[in-house]
């Protein structure tokens, strides 16, 4: 899939974000002209990458699930394209206790698909659902770590006590754990809800053919009124690109999103559709187990940091258009630093820092090749690269869907990965770099670093946060758990006759307030 | 039938020579990335490049040395198995023979590209696994075509009065069977490569087929499946290679007995 | 013939038990737990153990087999590791549109091959063509007729929908839009190989005695082809058409995939990428037990139209 395989290219290892607050302006490139007043009606026809597994937002691990989530249902709180934070379920809310209890003020009258209330016993049960050992719920250790309990106040406010204090508790809930489903459908569908979702979202699920297509109707009594616009969306699955893009161009779908930028060639010049570029795509990073042999030493990893000509990977696998990486944060956020440490393209100094650490030349190296078409790519340049300073890289194939699994269980020790931006710091950093970090996988350990992202995770002073997030980055460049690669170039292709898209930096389109206009 | 012969042996031997000396017909190496992506066919690049840059023509031609091994390799395994359960099947008597024949149609009905895969996924696609793989699943239908002969020489006069001499059965096999089987098994191996190409190149291209950046003709289809619109040769070139290797052997199969 | 089928039956159930053991042994062993694949980006060492305990993924293969094998008798299949659906629920929606594609496809191949070649048996020069065009069809793999096609018809005619599939739900037009394509690609190796082993049998049967025994009493040429020659060549194409089965699947298999169709041939592809082995189990046993019982048929059949045979 293997287009196949690859064109379920599961986003297993592009990450889930958590977002939270940001304050960035114009992060994603103004719309250029379309449909440019709302019209009601009309179908809008996504082109799904589909790797979807349930349609439960209590279970979901798949990047691409969250498209159709955030139709179905809302969440608490929501974000804005500059991530920050907007009411949503939640109209109001303020925080006491020195951080560490929120409370929310909710939408009255709001009621799920099933006609069933919403409320602050349908929140407080939402909340309980995911950390009940039971349900089985991945957020589970996330919302443990945070969360004391939940408290109704009155049917209409709710409060989160907490821990400790927790600034990316309104990120977490604009994504995942804050998806409200109805408590009586999923007690009556159990195990099937994952097929037969009930939110209170501007769309109704109707049907869902594994392997072909998702259709969602119109939620005639949203609690917006006069939204959506649209009367349904269907979700239909693409083999890969190439072909969604032939469909776009016939108009069997409307949009097609994560393009390449050599997928967003076939399309351009073409008078009916618009390419748009994300400004922040995902972070492409190299990473391999940094706790046991050959990757424990130090002077391996600077000197694989200086062998990477990142400019040539750009350029061949990104046409040159993605932003060369020397840290996990692009630019332009609010906890964005100055790149301190970097390591230049220098295969000389690669040599010399080889031949100090005690790496033998013609040393051989094991590299997982994913079946991505991007991810193939880098493994290949990368493996040139390196045999250039003398290091024999072998490609071991592991298919896309799989190759995240295969990092946990850590059989596989060095790869290229890829993680999508989230809108608060804490959010990708704390997992990645905390040696209690869930999505740990380099076993990287080190006190110092721990200290600073426990510290910055509780810290109410933004101030103080970018300080330590600055010091966490250049923290991280020295001991190089991770080689940064770049920031992806993203495309998505529009047709024209479609308005009110809205792709957020968390790589995770929304069609909510999306209009087809006629013809 | 005489001139497809000869067009089959030539096309074989043609196919053969161009995978061989791959190295000396482009002088490029198959591997190594370049600065030109995706660009159409050119004075430089008959068959364009892929998305490293690579030049498709190399790539192709050198996808033969893996296809032809791979099918060759499969084939011998096939025969290894299927000549001499095929010939015990034949010549053996009561239950022996009931057991062996119910044990080939039983295999040969099996779906070859499914349990290709689904071992495949499970050993992992390496050069040798998949011609283990590809040849347990030829060895049937070998079988098959030997039983069938082996039952027809069984009751010539020639073998049943080399037994009635004492002869060891080994010696009957080898001075008066298997001469006569010669033939037919010869075809039936060049089919056997046609189908383990065929199958193998169907697994790469669902996405079964040797790891990066070995050039295998399935899963270059299926790469350049994504480009179709920027370079169809990309899709087409190893795609025409492929269908022109199985087509060869098979012609070749056909005509030969 | 009640024999017959006893025999086959009885064969087929301890090779269906030792095919499906050597898979899920090989799943389970070489691939190790599903739960990190269940869990996704969320696997934690502990979140994996959690799981491992409650679906029983520590306990020895052997315990796990019989267990699976001991529900799948009952007809429990169990749940996707990857979508935690039941597998039976994946399979039922799959299994019509594989069946339509296989069907369409031996139907046209019959009717096409048998057509063709009845109509050539008398033009001498139609007889190498077509022969040639069967061997082309039976050779081309079908990714790249499939792959053809769609450059043709979709890319640069724009005269077919690309890929995809559309229900008969979706109107009847659109749904055989949609199938020309795939069954095309499908049955373009039939029609050829049918075709050819069509070809050899009435050449055979042209030869034999009755045959000319019918000619010699003065029965026309046409008269002597259809009503002697044809309905024994026949035959041995329904078998054939039989023994084929197998092989459909694996064409159904590519041809669902390049196609985007929602048949078993492309959900075997898919859990074979997330590794789910409980569909992968389900559908090799439904596979094999379906080509076995396919192939039953077709040699009950051949024995009852023809009565001399007794397998």
């Amino acid at each position: 899939m293997n287009t196949e395989l690859r064109r379920r290219t599961l986003l297993a290892a592009t990450a889930h974000a958590a977002f939270g607050v940001a304050t960035l302006a114009s992060w994603i490139a103004p719309h250029p002209a379309r449909a440019a007043e709302p019209v009601r009606g009309g179908v809008l026809n996504v082109g799904f990458d589909d790797d979807a597994k349930t349609l439960n937002p209590v279970l979901s691990v798949q990047l691409s699930e969250r498209q159709v989530l955030y139709l179905v249902f809302n969440t608490l709180v929501g974000i804005n394209t500059d991530f920050s934070i907007k009411p949503e379920l939640a109209r109001a809310w303020h925080t006491e206790a020195d951080g560490s209890r929120y409370v929310f003020e909710l939408q009255e009258g709001v009621r799920f698909h099933d006609g069933t209330p919403f409320d602050a016993a349908a929140v407080k049960w939402n909340i309980e659902h995911r950390m009940d050992p039971a349900t089985g719920s991945p957020q589970r250790t996330q919302l443990q770590s945070v969360i004391r309990s939940v408290e109704v106040l009155t049917p209409n406010s709710v409060a989160f006590n907490l821990i400790n204090p927790y600034p990316a508790l309104l990120s977490d809930l604009a994504e995942r754990p804050g998806f409200m489903i109805s408590p009586t459908a999923a007690q009556r569908s159990g195990a099937e809800f994952g097929r037969n979702p009930v939110g209170t979202g501007p769309f109704v699920f109707e049907s869902w053919m594994q392997g072909a297509s998702i259709v969602l109707k119109r939620n005639p009594s949203y609690w917006q009124a006069g939204r959506p616009w649209l009367d349904g969306v269907v979700f239909r699955d693409i083999p890969n690109h190439v072909i969604g893009l032939q469909r776009l161009t016939v108009g069997e779908v409307d949009i097609v999103t994560s393009i390449s930028p050599d997928e967003a060639r076939q399309v351009e010049g073409n008078d009916a559709i618009t390419v748009e570029q994300a400004k922040v795509g995902r972070w492409f990073t190299l990473q391999y187990q940094v706790d046991k042999p050959p990757f424990d030493n130090p002077k391996l990893r600077q000197a694989i940091a200086h062998a990477i000509d990142r400019n040539r990977i750009n350029q061949v696998t990104m046409r040159g258009r993605a932003v060369i990486a020397d840290g996990m944060t692009p630019a332009g956020l609010w906890w964005s630093s100055p790149d301190e440490v970097v390591y230049d393209y220098n295969p000389a100094k690669a040599r010399a820092l080889l031949a100090e650490g005690g790496v033998a030349p013609g040393t051989t190296l094991a590299i997982a090749a994913s079946s991505d078409l991007v991810l193939r790519r880098i493994d290949q340049l990368v493996s040139e690269q390196l045999a250039a300073v003398g290091i024999t890289l072998q490609l071991q194939p592991v298919s896309q869907s799989e190759s995240y699994a295969r990092v946990v269980q850590r059989a596989i020790n060095f790869t290229p990965i890829s993680w999508t931006q989230r809108s608060d710091p804490n959010g990708l950093q704390y997992i990645l770099l905390h040696s209690k970090g869930f999505a740990n996988t380099t076993g990287y350990s080190n006190p110092e670093m721990d200290r600073m992202l426990d510290q910055a995770r509780q810290s109410l002073d933004q101030n103080e946060r970018k300080r330590l997030y600055a010091a966490i980055k250049s923290q991280m460049m020295r001991d190089l758990p991770y080689i940064p690669l770049y920031f992806a170039a993203e495309y998505a292709a529009v047709s024209k006759k479609i308005g009110g898209f809205v792709w957020p930096p968390d790589q995770i389109p929304r069609y909510r307030d999306a209009w087809k206009a006629a013809g | 039938m005489r001139v497809a012969r000869w067009a089959g042996l030539g096309l074989v031997l043609t196919i053969a020579c161009a995978s061989a000396f791959a190295p000396l017909i482009t002088g490029r190496d198959p591997n190594a990335s370049g600065d030109d992506l995706l660009t159409g066919p050119s004075a430089e690049h008959w068959f364009g490049t892929d998305d490293l840059g690579r030049d498709v023509l190399t790539r192709t031609l050198h996808g033969g040395r893996i296809s032809l091994t791979l099918g060759l390799g499969a084939a011998a395994l096939g025969c290894a198995i299927g000549v001499p359960v095929g010939i015990a099947a034949g010549f053996a008597r009561g239950w022996a023979s009931t057991l062996l024949t119910q044990l080939i149609d039983l295999f040969i009905a099996l779906p070859a590209l499914v349990l290709a895969l689904v071992v495949t996924v499970v050993v992992g696609p390496t050069l040798g696994n998949l011609m283990l793989v590809l040849g347990l699943v030829q060895w049937p239908g070998m079988a098959r075509l030997v039983r069938g002969q082996s039952l027809v020489l069984r009751e010539m006069a020639f073998v049943e009065a080399a037994w009635a001499t004492g002869n060891t059965p080994a010696a009957v096999v080898r001075r008066h069977i298997w001469p006569n089987l010669a033939r037919i098994v010869a075809a039936q191996f060049a089919i056997s490569v046609s189908a383990a190409i065929f199958t193998s190149a169907s697994l790469s291209f669902l996405g079964l087929g040797l790891p990066p950046p070995t050039p295998d003709w399935g899963g270059m289809v299926q790469g350049g499946f994504e480009y179709l619109s920027l370079n169809p040769l990309l899709c087409f070139g190893p795609g025409a290679a492929v269908t022109l290797t199985i087509f060869a052997f098979y012609v070749l199969g056909r005509t030969v007995d | 013939m009640l024999s017959l089928a006893a025999r086959r039956l009885f064969l087929l159930v301890p090779n269906l038990v030792l095919l499906t053991f050597v898979v899920f042994a090989g799943m389970i062993s070489w691939l190790g737990s599903p739960s990190t694949i269940m869990l996704g980006q969320d696997a934690s060492p502990a979140a994996v153990r959690e799981l491992d305990a409650r679906y029983g993924f520590d306990q020895p293969v052997a315990v796990q087999y019989v267990r699976w094998i001991a529900a799948a008798a009952q007809g429990d299949l169990g749940r996707s590791v990857s979508t935690q659906q039941p597998v039976a629920s994946m399979l039922s929606p799959a299994i019509p549109v594989t069946l339509e594609l296989g069907l369409a496809c031996i139907l046209l191949a019959l009717l096409v091959s048998l057509l063709a070649n009845s109509i050539a048996t008398g033009a001498r020069i139609v007889q190498p063509l077509i022969s040639a065009i069967s061997v082309v069809g039976v050779t081309i793999p079908n990714f790249m007729l499939g792959a053809v096609l769609i450059y043709l018809f979709s890319v640069r005619l724009r005269w077919l929908p690309t890929t995809g599939w559309s229900p008969w739900s979706a109107g009847i037009g659109t749904h055989l839009m949609h199938m020309i394509m795939p069954v095309l690609t499908l049955s373009s190796f039939y029609a050829c190989s049918f075709g050819l082993v069509y070809r050899a049998e009435y050449r055979a049967t042209a030869r034999l005695l009755f045959v000319r025994a019918a000619r010699a009493k003065g029965l026309s040429e046409t008269r002597v082809s259809y009503r002697h020659v044809l309905p024994n060549a026949v035959l041995p194409v329904i078998t054939y058409a039989g023994l084929s089965l197998g092989q459909l699947v694996g064409g159904a298999v590519v041809t669902e995939t390049i196609f985007s169709m929602p048949g078993i041939g492309r959900l075997l592809v898919s859990s074979v990428g997330s590794y789910d082995y409980p569909v992968i189990l389900a559908l090799t046993l439904l596979i094999l037990v379906g080509v076995a019982l396919a192939n039953l048929g077709a040699d009950l059949l051949y024995a009852r139209v023809n009565p001399q045979v007794r397998v």
